[in-house]
């Protein structure tokens, strides 16, 4: 009899020394239609497959802005006027509820599409939520950065908690039960800083985080999405146009659409008809967006810090003034060219930096590998096509989080993020 | 018997299925990774300016009024924000959901008559006969507009304005023009308007005396609904730069709407 004890400790030992495996959704049973990965990148989830959620105006819901930097309103140009406080979205439940924050992907601001499609998810679920821009878009870096120069991941969350701090401290009224942060994106490695941060701080002591196709390696991912505007595009040649074969197939569709907005479900029809995109066009498309975030990124950061890299430090934006030359030269800097003459310059100054792999590593997952670890409240949604991914990624994000790690066959970058089965897988995490 | 037999034969047909979807996929990584960049084509190392020069290409609008231009935009930003949009925020708050949809139900039956305006101009027969059809249902079944059950019977809205005419006919964009308060534009579009406003406001079906579009009221009412009806927001494109892009995409929309 007491053999049997033995033998059921020996094989309990057994299992719970043995590594615990990511869970790996099967393909055959996923029925994520979309196999391209730069189709779903851009188009998203078909709406017929996309989760219930609730109307616009059953949302009880306003923007409000902050002001965190208050000496800036008299420093900035006058073209920044619309930035100089830091602006939010806040969703309200009616009495005491959890409360989520939403982090924003690169260069995106807090009320672009995908950041407004989690609220929808979570608000309908019942949660309080907080819409923040991310640290690499324009608004706030002008508004909340302290250094205006993103791209040291800790700093960035730094800044980001100091505004999450100073959001919750503008609603006092507002019944919080718990603390609850997801960010997709870039906005999903700043959730894996900020939930580091709060360890220490322990301001939200945040109950869970949720990160929703982070990059592991930002200057992997960086490089994978500069390289998409070096594609060889069929029909561009020294002089055509690459707007003239894509642009106009988009605009017709944003006009009839009233706004614009580059990752909304807008190709789903194109890919259907014969003037369907080829996957080097639509690389070229996801790149562009990310040269033209870059773009801002350089102009910006330079401004505000008096660099004189893109605006001369003796010119004086006014509202009338002709940005275009700016823009040009802004344009011609891609992300490489930002951290070369920029970033890396301001972490050796500020931090004692050293050479670009030790700024690798200290702005990447690997900085935080034995934290995210040990720390089950933490959890990733990745692809195996996501394209901001690189060889190696996913097996370190399976030897670091485990079963923490859900590994969907399809969805290409974050296109999977509005499919019914991902929306209830995140519901569920949330849920414990 | 057949037990034995069957689980052999499960086990080849599972074995099968496993076999089959992995021979046309292209190499996945250990881990599971499919790298879906290495299937791309990428132009050669020296010949990589593609985006720049296209981008910087199509930064070329003719906009010799730019500096007003950017003043109006900043005017537009700031009067939207602080003026229209609460406007807008306190009429739904106050306004029924139903009697808001009535009232933009009424004033695009009104655009619809300069819609088949625009479209007798263009020669365009389909169009001018669906739009017909559409004022005709809904200004008699729909109640003077109030309701679109033309939609509801597969003719929707099909808006066509006087510088599309214009532009059919072969006059060009001229300067780009930043209109204040109803936004980018150009110089043949800002007339085009001008004359759809004056098609617009002569509208007087049915003699009905009390609706005239000329009141202040009908058209701080009319301002009201066509903003809560555009989705467009200024800093909506969150970049510094905003003032190009909506520029280069209002200027390359128009010639597409045109084209079409």
């Amino acid at each position: 009899m007491l053999r049997v004890f033995y033998f059921a400790a020996v094989l309990c030992g057994l299992f719970s020394s043995a590594p615990v495996l990511a869970l790996d959704v099967d393909p055959q049973t996923y029925g994520y239609p979309i196999t391209n990965p730069f189709a779903a990148t851009l188009a998203t989830t078909p709406e017929a497959l996309r989760p219930k959620l609730p109307e616009d105006s059953d949302i009880d819901q306003d923007d409000y802005k902050i002001q965190l930097h208050p000496e800036r309103a008299f420093e900035l140009t006058d073209n920044f006027w619309p930035v100089t406080k830091m602006g939010y979205r806040l969703a309200r439940q009616k009495g005491a509820a959890p409360l989520v924050f939403i982090i924003a992907g690169t260069g995106a601001a807090y009320s672009s599409s995908t950041p407004e499609y989690l609220k929808k998810l979570f608000y309908g679920a019942g949660y309080h939520v907080v819409q923040l821009s991310s640290p690499t878009s324009y608004d706030f870096m002008v508004s909340a950065s302290r250094f205006a120069t993103p791209g040291v991941s800790t700093e960035d969350a730094d800044d980001l908690y100091r505004a999450m701090q100073a959001v919750r401290a503008q609603h006092p009224e507002l019944k919080v039960t718990d603390y609850y942060l997801t960010g997709y994106s870039l906005g999903g490695l700043h959730a894996a800083f900020v939930s580091k941060l709060d360890e220490t701080r322990r301001s939200f002591n945040f109950k869970r985080v949720l990160l929703l196709n982070p990059p592991v390696n930002l200057y992997a991912s960086i490089s994978n999405l500069n390289k998409l505007v070096q594609t060889e595009v069929k029909g561009v040649s020294n002089n055509t146009n690459f707007y003239d074969l894509i642009f106009k197939k988009l605009t017709r569709y944003f006009k009839q659409k009233g706004y614009i907005d580059i990752n909304e479900a807008m190709l789903a029809d194109f890919q259907s008809s014969k003037e369907a995109l080829n996957d080097e066009q639509m690389a070229m498309l996801i790149g562009t967006a990310f040269r033209f975030s870059s773009a801002d990124i350089a102009f910006t950061s330079d401004l505000l810090n008096h660099r004189g890299l893109i605006t001369p430090p003796d010119v004086k934006i006014k509202k009338s003034t002709d940005m275009t030359p700016y823009f040009r030269r802004a344009l011609t800097c891609d992300f490489d060219c930002y951290m070369t003459e920029q970033l890396i310059p301001m972490w050796r100054a500020r931090y004692d930096g050293g050479s670009l792999n030790q700024l690798i590593q200290d702005v990447s997952l690997y900085s935080l590998k034995d934290y995210l670890h040990n720390s089950p409240k933490i959890a990733v949604m990745h692809n195996a096509d996501d394209i901001i991914l690189s060889r190696g990624d996913l097996g370190f994000l399976r030897s670091t989080f485990g079963d923490r790690l859900t590994v969907y066959p399809l969805g290409g970058h974050c296109g999977n993020l509005n499919y019914r089965v991902n929306s209830d897988a995140m519901l569920e995490f949330f849920r414990g | 018997m057949v037990k034995n037999l069957l689980l052999p034969s499960l086990l080849l047909a599972t074995s099968l299925a496993h076999a089959q979807p992995d021979s046309e996929k292209p190499a996945v990584d250990d881990d599971g990774f499919k790298n879906p960049l290495q299937e791309l084509k990428f132009r050669p190392g020296l010949d990589q300016r593609v985006f720049e020069r296209s981008t910087l290409e199509a930064l070329e609008v003719y906009d010799p009024f730019e500096p007003i231009n950017r003043e109006i935009y900043h005017f537009n930003y700031r009067f939207d924000e602080w003026v229209l949009l609460p406007t807008v925020r306190g009429y739904r708050w106050i306004t029924p959901d139903f009697v808001e949809d009535r009232v933009t139900n009424f004033f695009n039956n009104i655009r619809d008559f300069s819609g088949l305006m625009n479209s007798l101009l263009q020669l365009k027969v389909k169009r001018s006969m669906d739009t017909t059809a559409r004022i005709l249902l809904n200004t008699t079944i729909g109640v003077l507009g109030a309701w679109d059950p033309a939609t509801k019977m597969g003719i929707p809205q099909q808006r066509e304005d006087f510088g599309q005419t214009l532009g059919y006919w072969g006059v060009p964009a001229g300067p780009y023009l930043m209109l204040p308060f109803f936004g980018p534009s150009s110089l043949r579009d800002g007339t085009g308007l001008l004359v759809d406003f004056e098609t617009e406001g002569s509208v007087d079906f049915l003699e009905f005396a009390s609706i005239s579009m000329d009141t202040l009221p009908m058209t701080a009412l009319w301002a009201i609904d066509l903003r809560k009806t555009t989705d467009f927001r200024y800093g909506q494109l969150n970049s510094p730069f905003e003032y190009e892009k909506i520029r280069y995409v209002v200027t390359e929309a128009r010639k597409l709407q045109i084209a079409e």
